[in-house]
């Protein structure tokens, strides 16, 4: 398959099934409702050392948001329920508590996970619970009024790991036929793409030869290795990047790899793309599939 | 499909205690069931069809109180689910211990109104006597959840011992509004009579119009725009109905702490919008 001169790989995504909520975090305006998400959401990329990956998935209008105020919606994704509470209740107490003017509310109906129901012990006592519409919220004194934020967030099923790889000329040309493919993805719902800027450098392989790593460079697409390892590589790709998608279901997923793909499509050989790929395992170790000819079918 | 309708065929001699008449009680009852039941009325028993004309359909969901008087007490006592609709006045204890549905009563109420609910919405749409939202004289707690909405003016005591839930009265309130209450909200868009929130331990006591005097035991602590009231306000514009009245509801206010002489974490919120 050849679409505006790029090669798509007869190759699928391999991902698995994680846990995700959605926050939605408010703030007096959108400048500190970003300062808040962007801070919760940082240092999320990977699962491997984080402990979950994050994003924000959209802005909401003050027509969107429980308190109606300016507000973003924001996704958490991890690999075990524990590690999603944990990482919810951190990252909320760390970052949208102390960020001025904020609240955080729900965002998604599942398995209650606790959102403000640990962090109303910051009140000291002073805190107040307020049950509106059978939801219950946690007014926490704080220094610029009060902190609003729901007692509980919702904990469903998810999809994390969808992935492909854009084979370019050159570092600028694959970077800028990555940030088309943001802006596109960005508008579908649902999804995150949880690396800086939602793109990857770093594609990594399975294993190591240092016995402490379980993870190492993914040397076949590492261009400046060409001719010392077995590379996936042809003369004319100078540089690959990774974009990596977690989604709250899995036609999330391939709404955002589809979004991806034909915006870097429309990129096209003229702009340096030369492939678009896809990372799997052979198929064995994640449930989800997504085959890259197929999604663009 | 509107229920049985039951018609108040004259006045009874005594106080009739209603809460056998529940939605929930006459779920799959025949029209001769339902004149079958009996209704305590001071130390005698009086059969529904002493009492009642009864008409309407087989579908038990919702019930309809007509030429309804004060002498009917305890309508939809520890209802679960359904609708009550009560034309005319009810006696006390509409609601008492009630757990899910709706009561409209679209004349007055007599005291005790939702006392001990814990759920479900009560409507009076006149008025309503003393101890709304209370507790039973001897209970630790009044009402446990749910809302009550009073189109008219509240007793005094409104929300005495109450422990969760919500209290809206559209107009005024008498003394002791939220005394002793130990969580929830009560707001009252008209005027409230002497010491509101005395012994208020925590909760909300919100006031559109400033008391005669606001207890020496609640200390100021000034203007705020608070959150919460917008959530309310919204909440109140979904549930629509009775509830509209209270919109829109301002979230700026000024804020005293108290009760102090109990610990001071409740609130009494002067609105602001209505304080000028």
């Amino acid at each position: 398959m050849i679409l505006n001169g790029v090669a798509i790989d007869a190759t699928f995504a391999e991902a698995f099934g994680m846990r995700a909520t959605r926050i939605l975090v408010t703030a007096l305006n959108l400048k500190w409702a970003y300062e808040a998400a962007r801070t919760m959401t940082g240092f999320a990329t990977s699962v491997i050392g984080c402990g979950c990956e994050a994003g924000i998935e959209r802005e909401l209008t003050p027509d969107e948001t429980p308190d109606g105020r300016p507000g973003l919606a924001v996704l958490l994704f991890a690999v075990s329920s524990k590690e999603l509470a944990k990482q919810v209740e951190r990252r909320v107490g760390q970052c949208v508590l102390t960020s001025p003017t904020s609240a955080a509310f729900s965002g998604i109906d599942g398995e209650p996970v606790a959102l403000g129901r640990n962090l109303r012990f910051f009140g000291d006592g002073y805190q107040m619970s307020k049950v509106i519409g059978g939801r219950r919220y946690w007014r926490v004194p704080v220094m610029d009024g009060e902190f609003l934020c729901e007692e509980t967030t919702g904990m469903v099923r998810a999809v994390g790991g969808g992935n492909f790889l854009v084979l370019a000329t050159g570092p600028a040309e694959a970077l800028a036929a990555c940030e088309a493919a943001i802006d596109a993805m960005s508008k579908v719902r649902g999804a995150i793409m949880p690396f800086p800027g939602g793109i990857v450098r770093s594609g990594s392989k399975v294993g190591s030869k240092y016995k402490a790593l379980g993870a190492s460079t993914n040397d076949a697409y590492c261009p400046t290795l060409r001719g010392a390892v077995d590379t996936a590589l042809s003369p004319d790709v100078g540089a690959v990047l990774e974009i990596v998608i977690d989604g709250l279901t899995e036609t999330d997923v391939r709404n955002a790899m589809r979004a991806g793909v034909k915006a870097v499509c429309d990129v096209g050989a003229a702009g340096g793309v030369r492939r678009v790929s896809a990372g799997n395992y052979g198929g064995k170790l994640g449930p989800f599939h997504f085959h890259l000819r197929e999604i663009l079918a | 499909m509107t229920g049985p309708c039951l018609t108040l065929k004259r006045t009874p001699p005594q106080t009739i205690d209603a809460s056998a008449l529940t939605p929930d009680i006459l779920a799959g009852k025949s029209r001769e069931d339902i004149l079958r039941i009996e209704l305590l009325s001071g130390n005698r028993r009086l059969r529904v069809a002493d009492l009642f004309d009864v008409s309407g359909d087989d579908a038990h969901s919702s019930l309809t109180i007509r030429a309804s008087m004060d002498r009917l007490a305890c309508v939809g006592a520890r209802m679960q689910s359904g609708a009550i609709t009560v034309e005319g006045d009810c006696g006390p204890y509409v609601g008492l211990g009630m757990r899910g549905g709706k009561i409209v009563v679209q004349g007055a109420a007599a005291a005790f109104v939702g006392c001990g609910m814990r759920g479900g919405t009560i409507e009076v749409r006149g008025n309503a006597g003393d101890f709304v939202g209370g507790a039973l004289p001897g209970d630790k707690q009044g009402m446990r959840g749910g809302s009550i909405v009073i189109g008219g003016n509240a007793g005094d005591r409104v929300g005495d011992h109450m422990r969760r839930g919500m209290i809206l009265i559209a107009g005024d309130a008498g003394a002791h509004c939220g005394s002793r209450m130990l969580a929830g909200t009560i707001i009252v868009s008209g005027r409230v009579g002497h010491s509101p929130g005395f012994g208020l331990k925590r909760g909300t006591l919100l006031l559109a119009h400033p008391p005669a005097q606001v207890p020496a035991t609640f200390q100021d602590a000034g203007e705020h725009e608070l959150l919460f009231l917008t959530l309310l306000s919204k909440h109140f514009e979904r549930e629509g109905g009775a509830f509209k009245a209270f919109v829109p509801l301002s979230n700026r206010v000024r804020r005293y702490c108290g009760d102090l002489a109990t610990g001071g974490k409740g609130e009494m919120l002067l609105g602001l919008s209505t304080n000028t």
